[in-house]
């Protein structure tokens, strides 16, 4: 996967991330449950079996290891998040050695099925490189199995159709689970992928409603205004509950912050105060672009939003220009539309140079919602449709 | 073959249909070779030649259904076919034979049925599957069980069946739920985003009146532009550059007439209405889906702010930590949204200061629980006379 285009925003990056380790958590938590339900049916079948306990106590223990380094790897993943990757790999390896060692132990065909489970619980992690390893080790064990261990599965003085035939059973399960888990991670991946596009859209939407109502001339009620109600307000509630005024220090530095300060000699006005604080309290500006008046400007436009039952898993919310039901012609137009309009911009987007329309067309994320024929011709012709663009707007685009 | 594989390969840019599509295809590929291998073994089985015939024939005719199915874009009926199919193909070489290969089948059927992640196809056609192998277990234990096999073997075969049947059920259960919440999250940002873009539409359409351009229909260089291109695009096909223009006319006529009247109009054909309504998702002058990419390809070039931890976070507690700030944060949202022109009028243009009515309303709705912690709504309750006495729109 390491050839897939970069996200055309690259902020979503980290975001996606964070909603990887957030869902590999919640899968995590059903694996321990999983193995913790097979340990113990494991200990039940053994005593009611009519094994000595001493006899269970060697996979016991094996189970016990894989929850434990489970445990630890999931501890040390609150700080560094490699951990919860490092888990996954050796919860699989830790459940495939424990179905191996059961088979060893048992050397029964019914015991080879467990092999099935150890795929399946590892299946939970929905990631691409414990799906390769779970193929690898079941490949190599089914592998290892019908050549060197035939009794196993009673094949001992089975013919070569019979082995060949349970392997093809083997593969036939590996290679349509493997596509399914792989469905499932892309399908994971189109939310995440969707989602965080949509955040940082809204970020970058914002921003720019924020600069054109600024452009029409619609301002902001003055900051003064701001500040003078909030000391007041401020003040009041301090009287109400009979204390000093706590917030008098904060309400200037934010008046600071506002009027632009810099971090330093607001620093060494208020030592007590850290580079750290300044950059928090500049989110709580209520002007420009920060972080609060986004959050007021969002809850302008959440009012009164309702999501029907019947949009959730709609079509209609997907956006792009390779529709399947859209024909060839009409997926033509819509490049071409696109295209044009990015070259002829917008109040306050002004058009875009050929370099970065190229460079982000075919090297971003957003190559994969357009006709790849038609990205190809682009690709090929770059020039031609700089060329026919600027005749047609008499050079007034941009070089 | 190509795009087909380039399409699994990029599943994660596709809708959940053609998703279901790609997943249907799969599995008749699967089915298919399953199928031809697995006919040879057939004559091992105890039926009549007769029944082997008529039971082979019937798949071949069944296979064909789906592949129809699934050309005429049933892809929801073609998923329960294949699924029929691969529980009739498990029946076929079960009942006629017992040896671990017919107790594997079981497990493949499940896989198959497993793929296609649907909760109530599972339950279902999986539980039906799941019955059958543990009535079969129990019926052929004698051909499963070896002759020096460990205590209760074949209800081993039988736990685990029940285990893996009930593990995928927990898996596909948690996944249905995961991506209902994801899918709710997405469709709501993408409402909100819609909302951001109506307004931006509107506030572009100002300045483009106050500095007298016209809109991009009405421009004849972009209409010259958008011909030629097209034209070109559609040669590098071996097409006739005219075919393409007269969609691009309907395309422009939309604008002048409106989808609305174009498709009221009896002297349109029906596969003119059928593309105008197709084109009609990339109308330039509405928020559509062309408005939509177009702007959120182009803020990609306009600056932004540095990634922080909280950037895509707009909740009080994520904004600060600190008590006092989130007091004044409260605070803050309150002023702005009492003094700014955020109330909509009947064209849904935001055009008025709120109410005293509304502001409470809003303050007190529950879209306000995404922004503000209960003991931020119990301080604003709490302190409500303080909030309208110092923080209401004062009056000029």
């Amino acid at each position: 996967m390491a050839n897939k285009k970069p996200f055309i925003f690259s902020q979503i990056e980290t975001y996606r991330k964070q909603l990887e380790i957030k869902h590999l958590q919640t899968n995590n938590r059903f694996v321990v449950g999983i193995v913790l339900f097979m340990m113990i049916s494991y200990l039940v079948y053994m005593l009611v079996s009519g094994y000595a306990f001493i006899e269970t106590i060697p996979l016991m223990v094996g189970f016990l290891v894989v929850l434990i380094l489970n445990i630890a790897n999931r501890a040390y993943g609150k700080e560094h998040n490699e951990f919860y990757q490092l888990n996954q790999y050796i919860t699989t390896v830790g459940l495939f050695s424990l179905s191996i060692a059961i088979i060893f132990l048992f050397q029964s065909p019914a015991m080879v099925i467990g092999l099935f489970l150890a795929y399946t619980v590892s299946a939970f992690y929905q990631d691409l490189k414990v799906l390769l390893l779970s193929n690898i080790i079941l490949l190599f064990t089914v592998i290892m199995i019908i050549v060197h261990y035939p009794q196993f599965l009673g094949l001992e003085s089975a013919a070569l159709d019979s082995r060949i035939g349970i392997s093809f059973f083997f593969v036939a399960f590996m290679i349509i689970l493997s596509l399914s888990s792989y469905l499932i991670i892309k399908q994971k991946s189109f939310f995440f992928n969707q989602i965080s596009s949509s955040k940082e859209s809204e970020f970058r939407n914002l921003d720019l409603i924020i600069d054109l109502k600024e452009r029409i001339g619609e301002t902001k009620e003055s900051d003064d205004l701001y500040f003078e109600s909030l000391s007041n307000f401020l003040a009041a509630f301090c009287k109400k509950i009979k204390s000093e005024n706590i917030f008098e220090e904060k309400v200037e530095i934010l008046k600071l912050l506002n009027k632009d300060i810099s971090f330093e000699e607001i620093l060494t006005k208020y030592p007590e105060y850290t580079a750290e604080d300044l950059s928090r309290m500049e989110d709580l500006l209520i002007s420009k672009h920060h972080k609060l008046r986004k959050a007021a400007m969002k809850i302008s436009y959440m009012k009164g939003l309702v999501v029907e039952k019947r949009e959730i898993f709609s079509e209609t919310q997907f956006k792009s220009f390779n529709h399947q039901s859209d024909s060839m012609e009409i997926k033509i137009i819509a490049f071409v539309l696109f295209y044009t309009a990015l070259k002829k911009g917008f109040a306050l987007l002004p058009g875009l140079d050929e370099k970065s329309i190229f460079e982000a067309l075919n090297d971003s994320d957003f190559y994969y919602y357009m006709d790849p024929r038609i990205v190809k011709i682009y690709h090929d012709n770059s020039e031609v449709f700089d060329a026919i663009v600027k005749d047609a707007f008499k050079k007034k685009v941009k070089k | 073959m190509r795009d087909f594989l380039r399409r699994v390969l990029n599943t994660e840019f596709l809708p959940m249909s053609e998703v279901r599509r790609i997943k249907v295809s799969l599995v008749m590929i699967f089915l298919l070779v399953m199928t031809a291998v697995t006919i040879p073994f057939s004559i091992f089985l105890d039926y009549k030649a007769q029944t082997k015939i008529i039971v082979i024939a019937l798949l071949l005719v069944f296979f064909l259904v789906m592949v129809f199915s699934i050309r005429w874009n049933k892809s929801m009926l073609a998923m329960h076919l294949t699924i029929i199919y691969s529980v009739a193909l498990t029946m076929f070489y079960t009942l006629g034979s017992a040896t671990l290969y017919a107790y594997l089948f079981f497990y493949i059927t499940l896989v198959i049925i497993i793929f296609y992640q649907e909760i109530f196809a599972y339950l279902v056609y999986g539980g039906l599957v799941l019955l059958f192998g543990i009535f079969y277990t129990i019926i052929h234990q004698d051909g499963l069980v070896l002759t020096n096999d460990i205590p209760g073997s074949a209800y081993i075969y039988i736990a685990f069946l029940i285990i893996f049947y009930f593990v995928f059920f927990i898996q596909i259960f948690l996944n249905e739920k995961f991506y209902t919440d994801l899918n709710y999250e997405w469709v709501q940002m993408n409402h909100v985003v819609d909302k951001y873009q109506d307004h931006i539409l509107f506030y572009m359409d100002i300045i483009r009146k106050e500095m007298k351009d016209s809109a991009f229909y009405e421009d004849l260089d972009f209409q010259k532009a958008a011909d030629e291109l097209s034209a070109f695009i559609y040669e590098q096909f071996n097409q006739s550059g005219k075919d393409i223009i007269n969609v691009l006319d309907l395309y422009l006529y939309i604008h002048e007439r409106g989808i609305e009247k174009i498709l009221e109009n009896e002297e349109f054909s029906i596969s003119t209405k059928k593309i105008a309504n197709r084109l009609s998702k990339y109308l330039l002058d509405q928020r559509t889906e062309m408005f939509s990419m177009i702007i959120n390809f182009h803020t990609k070039f306009r600056q932004t702010s540095p990634y922080k931890e909280n950037r895509y976070l707009y909740d009080i507690e994520s904004i600060t930590a600190e008590t006092d700030e989130q007091i004044i944060a409260i605070a803050l949202i309150y002023l702005y949204l009492s003094n700014e022109i955020i109330g909509l009028n009947e064209w849904e243009e935001m055009n008025k200061v709120l109410t005293s009515e509304e502001l409470d309303n809003l303050f007190l709705s529950p879209e306000m629980e995404s922004f503000m912690s209960s003991n931020h709504l119990g301080f604003f309750k709490d302190n409500y006379e303080l909030f309208k006495e110092h923080l209401s729109k004062k009056k000029k």
